[in-house]
């Protein structure tokens, strides 16, 4: 087997865990064609009815950023859109691929642009999508040369390909019972958070002092989902991470990011962000401000917080040493926040008041090994859950 | 077996700037894209550099929104081989709402295939199987009602090139591609005017003669097929229902008509290897009675054909006769190119299946053929001889020696 092959089946398997008869998925971009290829192959082997594969372009996207009117900025072409309600009305099982082949792209056209091109209605579909549970789904990053570039200074493919096998451990002689272990693992921790009844989490450090208020019905979730009709899915390879939903009206204080922040094909440095009464209110970065400000403008509700979660040294991620300039590998790396819209499935109820609905998602990186995390608990008890990068909790 | 795409990322600027000229003549003169318009562009993902090219002239000839539809023929593959029989002929049903968001549109389809025997070692019979019929049927009806300017244009590629030349020699096929589409020319545009002019000429006068026969003779060949009081020759010079001129191939060398579906008889052998679904069809001989393919022979791939000219009723019957002379830049390469596109503009050529709406101006049974298949296969060489018969059964050369012999 190809490494491709095995990583698509493990994607397949493991991640969005495809029913047989399922409708399946893919949402890629021209340049992961060698997995999207190896994705569709193992998606039939398990079973699949069919395999749609959506292969998208940045240089598309650019030339409608440089060449379109602006009201088609956001505009949702109809078959785009019934393809996502299709997608949910089947319960097809989703595999999108990450990893972007030229960072740069957009770097030098006007972020508010870049920032509004975004199909709105397609948006807010899958998030409907996703807080509805309807489909089980997973994302995996596929390695390429201009992504490599960006990581290492050179299109050093084999490296990074060496370092994604490791974080979604296919270095492993059995991948598959990594992961079950891995997932009952950081289960454990989740099952020891909603145990502690957490109200509030603090994260303390250097430009840090936030405090992030949860809701009664906020759960903490580990790397294993389920669909509303129960079929089990990790809906990202790699992760590490514990989160849960915040009460989007209770955030204070100010944060500086820790990582840089891979955001529509711009790369955001420096970030610093107040909230005032759960809401950004002060947006500072030494690169791409505008970015996160044209961002924050797509509705009303995107400058408050969409997620919290915890994420401790033994991440493999951050094992590596690297950032890898993707959400979906940095937000792994530590400790990190979302604004925007909240995942309905870490709480309890749904999408009750408090929780936040909105079409942007964007996580940033606020932990390291400089931040220290307490939770303070509904009877007023401060539980420290971090200190250099350890956790506190027993395991 | 990890592929590497071909991003156009290491190109010199000359073939940049080649790149664009030809996506603009494509934007400006193939589908002749209206300022408003949307545009829906569909390609192979290797053709990637292209879709991107031609998007950017689009937004630049004032286009509303540009989509791009990548396919990817592995992803295909994956299905034939591996899917279920369903998965064979299943559509999903954006495509079919994206098919009927064409009306009024802009199209622009890519072709050159990167991987042209890919396909080649899967069972002829799913292959000839696997496709989308629901979409077919909403753009013939598209194409019936000329509702939509489209055009097709190659891309030169790496796994094409090997094709033709036996080694991955891209440069040598852009050449090639650059002279059939006369972007060697110091003025494209100007160049492809004066070129469909002069293949309207001969139209024209074709349609002044009326025949109502062609007789084609030559090794392996002697057919004749009844041509439609109703039915008018053209060139590519197509118009919409609403006026908008286009010119759906580029290149485009021929004169074409449809011809009537009851009469036609003799044997046809194929003069050019044809490239269809993923495999190369070699010497492809048809017996013809009553207007109906009834025998098919083949040094390789005869059981594909067979598979698609049984697919519907109307795909054993023929749906265009074209007439290409030596004049043709096709034809001067010298090459084949195992792409419709570029081989049916080298030298005649007859297609089973779907008859041309916009040269046909009769009623639904009055002799037009329908079908959800459209295949052209080569049949000009050297040696063939094509003559019009008068209805008083006089034959009046049209082609000898690949030399037009009408007026012009």
């Amino acid at each position: 087997m190809s490494r491709e092959d095995r990583y698509a089946e493990l994607a397949v398997r493991v991640g969005a865990n495809v029913q047989p008869g399922q409708l399946v998925d893919v949402l890629a971009r021209v340049e992961h064609a060698p997995v999207a290829r190896a994705v569709a192959r193992e998606a039939y082997k398990a079973g699949a009815s069919y395999v749609d594969v959506y292969y998208s372009d940045q240089h598309i996207r650019r030339a409608l950023i440089e060449g379109a009117k602006d009201e088609m900025l956001s505009w949702t072409p109809p078959w785009l859109l019934k393809r996502s309600v299709q997608v949910g009305d089947e319960r097809a099982a989703v595999i999108a691929l990450t990893g972007d082949a030229e960072p740069d792209l957009l770097a030098d056209l006007p972020g508010e642009r870049v920032g509004r091109a975004r199909m709105l209605e397609l948006a807010e579909e899958s998030n409907r999508q996703v807080n509805e549970q309807l489909n089980n789904w997973t994302v995996i990053g596929v390695p390429n040369a201009g992504w490599a570039q960006q990581m290492f200074g050179e299109p050093d493919l084999e490296r990074l390909w060496q370092a994604v096998e490791f974080t979604v451990r296919l270095n492993e002689d059995d991948p598959v019972a990594a992961w079950r272990a891995h997932v009952t693992r950081i289960g454990k921790r989740a099952s020891a958070l909603n145990d502690l009844q957490v109200d509030e989490i603090h994260f303390r450090g250097p430009g840090t002092d936030l405090r992030v208020g949860l809701l009664p019905e906020s759960r903490w979730q580990g790397c294993e989902s389920l669909t509303a009709a129960g079929i089990p899915y990790v809906a990202n390879m790699p992760t590490e991470e514990v989160f849960t939903t915040p009460d989007m009206r209770r955030a204070e204080g100010y944060v500086r990011s820790t990582r840089p922040l891979a955001l529509y094909g711009r790369i955001v440095k420096g970030l610093e962000v107040r909230f005032e009464g759960g809401r950004i209110v002060d947006v500072k970065a030494d690169e791409g401000a505008d970015v996160v400000q044209g961002q924050l403008t797509t509705d009303d509700t995107a400058a408050h917080l969409g997620e919290v979660a915890l994420v401790d040294g033994t991440s493999r991620i951050g094992q590596t040493g690297l950032t890898f300039f993707d959400t979906l590998f940095d937000e792994n790396t530590t400790c990190h926040v979302a604004y925007g819209g909240a995942y309905a499935e870490a709480v309890e109820g749904g999408v009750i008041e408090g929780v936040n609905v909105s079409n942007v998602h964007t996580d940033f990186m606020v932990g390291g090994p400089e931040v220290d995390v307490d939770a303070v608990t509904r009877s007023g008890t401060v539980v420290p859950l971090l200190r250099d990068d350890v956790w506190q909790l027993g395991e | 077996m990890a592929v590497e795409l071909d991003t156009g990322v290491g190109l010199t600027e000359k073939a940049k700037d080649r790149l664009e000229r030809y996506a603009e003549l494509a934007v400006r003169v193939g589908a002749n894209v209206e300022e408003g318009q949307n545009v829906f562009i569909v390609s192979q993902i290797e053709h990637a550099p292209l879709a991107r090219a031609l998007t950017r002239a689009a937004y630049a000839a004032g286009a509303r929104y540009v989509d791009v539809n990548y396919r990817d023929q592995h992803v295909r593959k994956a299905m034939i081989e591996l899917g279920p029989d369903e998965a064979l002929t299943y559509t999903p049903d954006w495509l079919k709402e994206r098919a009927e968001s064409l009306d009024g549109a802009a199209m622009i389809a890519t072709t050159g295939d990167p991987e042209p025997e890919l396909l080649g070692d899967l069972d002829g019979e799913r292959v000839g199987k696997a496709q989308m019929k629901e979409v077919t049927e909403i753009m013939r009806r598209h194409m019936t009602a000329r509702a939509v300017n489209w055009s097709g244009v190659a891309y030169p590629n790496a796994g094409w090139a090997n094709e033709m030349f036996g080694e991955p020699d891209v440069e040598r096929l852009w050449e090639a591609v650059a002279f059939c589409t006369r972007l060697d020319e110091p003025d494209p545009v100007a160049a492809w005017r004066e070129h469909m002019a002069r293949l309207e000429k001969r139209a024209a006068t074709l349609n002044e003669l009326r025949f109502d026969a062609l007789h084609y003779r030559g090794p392996g060949t002697d057919f004749t097929v009844g041509l439609l009081s109703k039915a008018r020759w053209m060139s590519a010079l197509f118009h919409t229902a609403n006026g908008r001129e286009y010119v759906p191939n580029m290149p485009t060398e021929e004169i074409f008509t449809t011809p009537d579906r009851r009469r036609a008889e003799g044997t046809i052998a194929s003069s050019l290897p044809l490239a269809l679904l993923g495999d190369i069809v070699k010497g492809l001989k048809l017996t013809v009675k009553d207007g109906k393919i009834v025998d098919v022979e083949a040094e390789h791939g005869a059981e594909l054909i067979r598979s698609q000219i049984g697919r519907d009723e109307g795909a054993s019957y023929f749906g265009e006769l074209a007439l290409v002379d030596g004049t043709s830049r096709v034809g001067k390469t010298g090459i084949t190119f195992f792409d419709t596109l570029y081989d049916e503009n080298a030298t005649c050529h007859i297609a089973y299946g779907f008859g041309i709406p916009e040269t046909f101006e009769g009623e639904p049974g009055e002799g037009m053929n329908i079908s959800s298949v459209h295949t052209d296969f080569m049949v000009g060489r050297p040696e063939l001889e094509v003559d019009g018969l008068t209805t008083d059964g006089k034959a009046v050369p049209i082609i000898r020696d690949e030399t037009w012999q009408l007026p012009e």
